[in-house]
């Protein structure tokens, strides 16, 4: 529904314009890289390289290669961890 | 505000639940993304296989997991028990005491008390105080012993803060400071009733009264406690 879309919309501006989101961002990354997210995907990366060859790969391969792979590689309590903090920034700036 | 334009009866919890999965999905994508530009880069720029050395190298700085072993295969306390030769006395002395033993040896640790070595060495005809002044002008801050060099540095203190209860700065050289301590007392402190110069009740120990006690050990005098 129309209302819900403008939910969004405004809520998202919140994020962007409070800099919220950059520091969510930052955040999973940090914690990507800790857990080992990262290395685990560049590893992935390789034999993705390895198979397409160095000089042919393209932007595309890697994005539908990685994405999928990397969305459900992110461990659970990294996810809990930042759905706390976008879970607290809802309910302090959704203006219950 | 234009959260407020929007109804907030749309907000229940499966609706926040689902908006906060899809703000976490997205920036879960945006990591995924910025590490396929990363990698697209390192391979098109050619230092993305950069850490992969030849096979032989990786064999060799292999980290090694052996007991009694570092993890660069070294054994632990291999130089433990070896023996070096001083240089300053030419005797041959264990590994682990060597340092300490330098200190000692040369005169320049902490407790070394070179001054006082060098005295008792050369005897006491010679001008001691002259001696000490110009020569072990370095050490005179580095000894906390040194004798000689000690008077000089507490005249000096005394004039700066006449006011700091701390008076002695040690409790060794108890004749010279003694007689400091008990002048600095009478010019400064207010006077107290029972307090003349040499009677004091044993019983009331200030940080300067410490070392009239010693010199004076007198008993109680009755008079004297309950006169305040």
């Amino acid at each position: 529904m129309s209302k819900d879309y403008q939910l969004r919309a405004a809520i998202n501006q919140k994020l962007i314009e409070m800099g919220e989101r950059e520091r969510l961002k930052e955040l999973l990354r940090a914690k990507l890289v800790e857990c080992g997210w990262k290395d685990q995907l560049k590893a992935h990366c390789k034999d993705v390289i390895r198979e397409k060859g160095l000089d042919h790969v393209t932007v595309e391969d890697l994005v539908t290669e990685v994405t999928p792979k990397g969305r459900a590689l992110v461990p659970d309590s990294v996810k809990k961890e930042l759905l706390q903090r976008i879970r607290a920034f809802l309910v302090q700036h959704a203006a219950m | 505000m234009k959260m407020e334009e929007v109804s907030m009866s749309s907000l229940d919890n499966s609706k926040l639940e689902a908006l906060a999965q899809d703000i976490l999905s997205d920036l879960v994508e945006d990591a995924c993304l910025g590490l396929c530009f990363e990698v697209h880069r390192a391979v098109k720029q050619g230092y993305f296989f950069l850490d992969d050395t030849d096979q032989e190298s990786m064999r060799d700085f292999e980290i090694v997991d052996q007991p009694g072993l570092d993890v660069f295969g070294q054994v632990f306390n291999q130089w433990k028990n070896k023996e070096c030769v001083c240089p300053n006395c030419s005797r041959s002395i264990a590994a682990s005491r060597f340092a300490p033993h330098l200190e000692k040896c040369l005169g320049m640790g902490r407790n070394s008390s070179r001054i006082a070595n060098r005295r008792i060495v050369t005897g006491n005809n010679t001008n001691n105080k002259s001696e000490s002044d110009q020569e072990d002008n370095d050490d005179v801050n580095d000894n906390d012993w040194s004798y000689g060099a000690e008077k000089k540095a507490k005249k000096r203190k005394s004039d700066k803060n006449p006011n700091s209860p701390r008076r002695s700065k040690s409790f060794k050289h108890k004749s010279s400071t003694a007689s400091k301590v008990s002048q600095d007392s009478e010019a400064h402190a207010p006077p107290k009733d029972s307090y003349t110069a040499p009677a004091r009740p044993v019983g009331m120990m200030g940080p300067r009264r410490r070392m009239d006690n010693q010199e004076s050990p007198r008993m109680l005098m009755k008079d004297e406690t309950f006169s305040q």
